[in-house]
């Protein structure tokens, strides 16, 4: 509600920005990929054939 | 010679399928039984409900792909499992409602449960679009119709008026926050979008007991030299865009425009809305089955809420007792080694998130999500099981235990190329392991989270992958669940 509202962590104009910013974002894309693969990978291993 | 039978194409059942037929010889017959003719990617039908994909974007036939690929597709609803067969033939089958309201009987040597939720509207007066006052997104269909609502509201916003939404969960025992999360984000983008947000309030109502949550206990992030709870990133979201919240509720009844609910400190409260999508509790889809003599024996092979029981602990051990042992491996049914369930089908052991009730008795307590990629990997691994033990293995040679593999999710918060953005996170393990990983029960290295474009950008891939991964097009076999 409203009181717990204005004790939350808020993000930086620098974080907003950031989050939509091209050369960061494409870096991002890559290292996120990558996580993601590598927890594929290991949810695989138990199945791999 | 051998007859897989897999009940249910959603995740778990359709990639399970498509696995089983692609590993198994011609000789072997792998049938699919489902009550929808389409195969849907689901995760989707979040942007169907704000308007931003139209539902046949996230759905295709399966009968002329299943024809295509060697896979019987019986278009019916599983009714009942005879494991034993029945006084006549001691060959297994199962029992089909068909869509004419004929029935049929399937035999099969080995079968896989997919048969993935009911929607248990039901459990909470007033809720859902069929016959109740809140929307849904959990098929298709729904998300056209919270999408027509939601134009409405916007109609009457540009013409001046202010209007309220809720979004969250419709009962207390609901699972899959993490999709109306994802829904309420897409949302406030949309109302920003189409110019409208100043006349919009916007409300999270959630069984949670801290924002976050998902049904999986929360997260721990590293993050900026702190390990942060995902409770401080999820109100941290929720407070840059304005959204409001109210967390540990049940909704115990929705009428027109108004909801009523209670907190776990046994508080009532009413809440008024003009528009809600609210996600409903889910069981099992009803299945009976039968022994040899015709004799019920469901009670032995399922929960009291209708999922299947399977290499799981459900000794209903205290909390402080649970161990990531407990959970399945195999999926195998303790009682008929020739049967398996995958994805939602099977019966947790317990939850993940501590359960608790209010002083009223009422369960507030988020049930653990096994949808998506942990779904995808189930079938997988079970359908690989299968194909071994047709070929001669004892017993399942594959797992897939939820506490023994992770999840990545990128719940989508705003769809735009350039300033669209989605929080990507993945958890390792999904069931926290307190035994390998001891403060946190996960692996930190490999839980994280952000919000980014460049989530948005992996959504709009992952859609499009998985459909293709779905259709069984060239190369489906070397993108991962």
């Amino acid at each position: 509600m409203d009181d717990e509202s204005s004790y939350a962590t808020r993000p930086t104009r620098f974080t907003l920005l950031m989050r939509t910013f091209l050369p960061w974002q494409l870096w991002r894309f890559a290292v996120v990929n990558l996580k993601m693969i590598d927890i594929s990978r290991r949810n695989n291993h138990g199945a791999r054939r | 010679m051998a007859r897989i039978v897999i009940l249910g194409s959603g995740v778990a059942g359709h990639t399970a399928a498509s696995f089983a037929r692609a590993w198994l010889g011609r000789g072997d017959d792998v049938t699919v039984i489902s009550p929808r003719p389409d195969y849907n990617w689901v995760p989707s039908n979040i942007w169907v409900g704000v308007g931003l994909m139209a539902p046949e974007k996230v759905v295709f036939p399966l009968a002329p792909l299943y024809e295509r690929k060697g896979i019987e597709f019986v278009i019916g609803a599983a009714s009942a499992l005879h494991p034993e067969g029945d006084p006549t033939s001691r060959d297994p089958f199962v029992d089909v409602e068909l869509a004419g309201g004929e029935s049929k009987r399937v035999p099969y040597d080995f079968l896989i449960n997919a048969t993935g939720p009911a929607l248990r509207f039901d459990k909470t007066p007033g809720l859902g679009p069929d016959g109740g006052f809140s929307q849904s997104v959990c098929l298709p269909d729904h998300a056209s119709a919270a999408s027509a609502a939601l134009d409405e509201e916007v109609e009457r916003m540009r013409r001046g008026e202010r209007r309220k939404f809720v979004v969250g969960v419709g009962h207390g025992t609901c699972t899959c926050e993490g999709a109306a999360f994802e829904y309420i984000v897409n949302l406030e983008f949309e109302l920003r979008a189409r110019g409208v947000r100043d006349r919009a309030e916007i409300m999270w109502l959630t069984n949670e007991y801290e924002l976050g949550d998902f049904g999986m206990g929360g997260m721990h992030l590293k993050r900026g030299g702190y390990v942060t709870p995902s409770s401080i990133f999820n109100e941290s979201l929720f407070a840059e865009r304005g959204i409001d919240w109210i967390k540990r509720a049940h909704v115990s009844q929705v009428s027109e425009g108004a909801l009523e609910y209670e907190t776990l400190d046994g508080a009532t409260s009413g809440l008024q809305f003009d528009f809600a999508m609210l996600l409903p509790p889910f069981s099992g889809v009803g299945l009976k089955a039968f022994d040899a003599a015709g004799e019920d024996i469901t009670e032995q092979m399922f929960m009291p809420n209708g999922f299947m029981r399977v290499d799981a602990d459900y000794s209903g051990k205290p909390v402080e007792e649970w161990r990531a042992s407990d959970w399945p491996r195999s999926y195998q049914s303790p009682l008929y080694p020739n049967v398996f369930a995958a994805g939602i089908a099977f019966a947790p052991p317990h939850p993940i998130s501590t359960p608790r009730k209010s002083p009223n008795g009422t369960v507030i307590a988020p049930a653990p999500p096994r949808t998506g990629m942990p779904s995808a990997s189930i079938g997988k691994a079970v359908a690989a099981s299968i194909v071994d033990m047709v070929r001669g293995a004892d017993g399942p040679t594959h797992h897939a235990s939820m506490a023994e593999m992770g999840a990545a999710c990128v719940a989508s918060a705003g769809a735009s190329l350039t300033k669209g953005t989605a929080a990507s996170m993945t958890v390792f393990p999904i069931v926290p392991d307190y035994e390998r990983y001891p403060e946190y029960g996960r692996d930190g290295a490999r839980t994280f989270g952000e919000i980014g474009l460049a989530g948005h950008w992996i959504k709009l891939l992952l859609h499009h992958m998985f459909l293709y991964k779905a259709r069984m097009r060239p190369g489906w076999r070397l993108i991962p669940e």
